[in-house]
């Protein structure tokens, strides 16, 4: 029954993929490409820290190898290679699972925190090898190519390089999705789980281990050529530990216990970075304090939130529930609008604008605009509004938390870690 | 001879900065097993409350005021906030330490800006200390390293010569015995983990009037900090200030030097053949500084995890 409804559900997100983007404009066409390649990238990454527990701060390596090598290939089918466009993405997955198997081979050496730091410090090696290479990565200014067409195609608009796209990031997450339901998926889930065992039961873990991280490297390579089809170009800067951060902060904030929590990760971190970063400046603070509460609220991700509740379907009771989490929402609701009030409150006062103004206005802090409104620096008004919505939030959540804890008490089971709070925003407050 | 000694003092200063930083780091990850991404961000933070501060009170109370404020606040992070991922593994330490360094990084580009900002030591600090083959040697750097110096005698007087130091040290080999003789432990690690951090704010406070202070100085000095306490051996103090003090001299004398492999290889005939191939080949130490140790750290990891002075783990 439950695998029924799972089958319609990705049947009808994948028709609405291929269905409705000609109908949206170039912009949210570009935003859905980025939003498959973050997709796929997050999985591949969730595959080595998710599935097999081996947290790596480098994974940028991979993905960044992975466009280089892509736009090797795109370059020599200009000068007249006869190679097929759409089959472009191959060249990443190699380049990703050749590297992936030698820093894999050293990486896997190590485990812990230890593990961490060796993929940290490959990753930084590219980083900060690759301005200095002119041949294989162009120097600081990096390299450049056209896509050529193929048949017909012509990969001139961004439909046609979302299709393509989309055609690959299915098949790779089809793959993905396979290799969990192998004998070698179970025994990546092992791995994590208890080394030791697996170890006793005659298995060579290091050996797995460098498998299931070449496997990531590889579709992380994919990813990382999807990137370079789609921007045509690639740089020093995609080994930037920036690029590795995201990608853990999309998976753990998605939640890195379930298959898809990677997605629900990447999706909304893209699409959040696609609608606010042209509205704020302060987007990025946003997300870190997202990502922040997230790891201290609902450590198993927005996923795994929902996985708790899907996974009790049948005893929970939604009517009893309902009121509750209205009320939590609400004061999350509240405790959100206070942080972005002074957050975009300090924005305003401390830019460089509002400093000119100071100096105009010869000692005297004048009155600023925001969100359509004008506050005075000193004004009563100013300093009430969040310090009224703080306190009001903080009271309804506090009470809330109760409520949703004597909810569950009263359906009759024990309470997982703090897994059944609703990851709102601002709960720290 | 000019470049060998000017090299020299600069890589021991910073050398002693890079200590003053990674110090607090491998105590506490000695302690608690955490591994403090946001350490660095500790130093950015000194910087930027140094010079925020000194503007109005002038630059000691800044130097004074900005060490305290950072101690709190990574006091305040040990107690709120660590035990709160601690039931689900060093994993989830690491990945909210790593998102209070975002939080942070981001935070002082709100209030301050994303680009340097003008904190400068002052005028009464900014003469030669000596010359040296007629270049003014600024006093600063050795003020840098003193107040290094300074921190780690008290420190060692503190950690070797007294009783809280005693506590200290049994809190880190055997914490469930230190609690049973009646010692408040919890208390000992936020100390310590305060004293870590306000360590790090003071190397900020004193280093960002000299280097400059903007958002991307934690993160380029905190990959640094990571190679010094790997390369050192996590949790050893002498290890660290080993690996700072190669590091520092490292960087400053690699700068000035173009030794490549190809030149290496022309040492035995083989130079025009290298030059052909180019590539790595043909790069000059000084381009490939900024490498060198991560390699470093890189070896150091897969050959001797516990590093140069660490204990075997």
């Amino acid at each position: 029954m439950t695998n029924m409804r799972n089958i319609l559900l990705i049947a009808a997100v994948l028709v609405a993929l291929v269905a409705v983007p000609p109908f949206l404009g170039l912009g949210w066409q570009n935003a859905l490409v980025n939003i498959l390649i973050a997709s796929l990238f997050a999985l591949a990454f969730n595959l080595l820290s998710g599935q097999a527990g081996l947290l790596s701060f480098g994974h940028a390596a991979y993905f960044g190898m992975g466009a280089f090598a892509t736009l090797h290939l795109m370059l020599a089918i200009e000068d007249g290679l006869s190679f097929p466009t759409p089959l472009l993405p191959l060249a990443g997955a190699a380049m990703g699972l050749l590297i992936g198997v030698v820093a894999g081979f050293f990486a896997t050496m190590r485990s812990g925190v230890y593990f961490a730091l060796v993929t940290l410090a490959i990753a930084e090696l590219f980083h900060s090898l690759t301005p200095h290479l002119q041949g294989f990565f162009g120097g600081e200014s990096g390299i450049s190519s056209m896509r050529m067409p193929w048949q017909g195609f012509v990969f001139g608009t961004v439909l046609e390089v979302y299709y393509l796209t989309l055609f690959w990031v299915v098949l790779s997450v089809m793959a993905l999705w396979a290799y969990t339901r192998t004998p070698f998926g179970r025994l990546t889930l092992a791995l994590r789980d208890n080394e030791q065992r697996v170890r006793f039961l005659g298995y060579n873990a290091h050996t797995s281990k460098v498998i299931i991280f070449a496997v990531s490297a590889m579709f992380s390579g994919v990813a990382g050529g999807l990137q370079a089809i789609s921007n045509e170009t690639a740089n020093y800067a995609l080994f930037s530990s920036h690029i590795s951060a995201q990608v853990v902060l999309q998976t753990f904030v998605g939640g890195a216990t379930i298959f898809f929590g990677p997605v629900v990760g990447a999706v909304s971190f893209t699409l959040f970075a696609y609608l606010v970063s042209d509205l704020t400046r302060s987007w990025l603070f946003y997300q870190g304090l997202i990502f922040v509460l997230v790891m201290l609220f609902a450590p198993t991700g927005i996923g795994g939130v929902v996985q708790h509740h899907l996974r009790n379907v049948r005893r929970d009771d939604w009517l009893l529930l309902a009121g509750p989490y209205a009320l939590a929402a609400t004061g999350g609701v509240l405790i959100a609008g206070a942080v972005i009030y002074l957050t975009e409150t300090v924005a305003v006062l401390f830019g460089e604008e509002y400093a000119v103004q100071i100096r105009n206005a010869e000692g005297s802090l004048p009155a600023y605009e925001m969100f359509g409104a004008w506050w005075e620096p000193f004004g009563i008004a100013t300093w009430l509004v969040p310090v009224v919505l703080l306190a009001a939030g903080g009271a309804i959540l506090v009470k809330s938390r109760g409520n949703i804890l004597k909810c569950w008490e009263k359906m009759g089971r024990e309470v997982g870690e703090g897994a059944h709070e609703p990851a709102a925003p601002g709960v720290a407050k | 001879m000019e470049f060998v000694i000017i090299s020299a003092l600069n890589g021991v200063t910073y050398g002693l900065l890079l200590f003053m930083v990674s110090a607090g780091l491998t105590l506490i990850f000695g302690m608690m097993g955490v591994l403090n991404f946001a350490h660095a961000s500790f130093y950015m933070l000194g910087a930027y409350i140094a010079y925020a501060v000194s503007s109005y009170f002038g630059f000691w109370t800044g130097l004074i005021v900005a060490p305290v404020i950072v101690g709190i606040v990574g006091m305040l992070v040990e107690r709120y906030l660590l035990p709160r991922v601690h039931a689900h593994g060093h994993a989830h330490e690491l990945l909210l330490t790593f998102g209070l360094a975002m939080i942070i990084e981001e935070l002082i580009k709100l209030f301050f800006g994303d680009f340097p900002v003008n904190y400068q030591m002052p005028d009464n600090l900014r003469f030669a200390a000596f010359t040296v083959f007629g270049t003014d040697y600024p006093f600063y750097r050795l003020f840098i390293g003193a107040t290094a110096i300074t921190m780690f005698a008290l420190l060692w007087f503190l950690l070797a010569r007294t009783r809280i130091g005693i506590v200290v040290r049994a809190a880190e080999r055997l914490p469930a015995m230190a609690e049973a003789l009646g010692h408040n432990i919890p208390v000992v690690f936020m100390g310590v983990f305060g004293v870590g951090a306000a360590l790090a704010g003071l190397a900020g406070a004193v280093a960002g009037a000299f280097y400059p202070t903007n958002p991307n100085m934690g993160l380029e000095l905190g990959v640094i900090v990571f190679v010094v306490v790997v390369v050192g051996g996590l949790g050893s103090l002498k290890g660290s200030l080993l690996a700072s003090l190669l590091i520092g001299l490292f960087s400053s004398y690699s700068v000035g030097l173009d030794w490549s492999l190809a030149g290496l290889f022309g040492l035995v005939g083989l130079g025009d053949w290298a030059q052909s191939i180019g590539g790595l080949m043909t790069l000059e130490l000084s381009s490939v500084s900024a490498t060198i140790p991560f390699a470093l750290m890189l070896i150091v990891l897969l050959v001797r995890p516990a590093g140069l002075m660490g204990e075997r783990n």
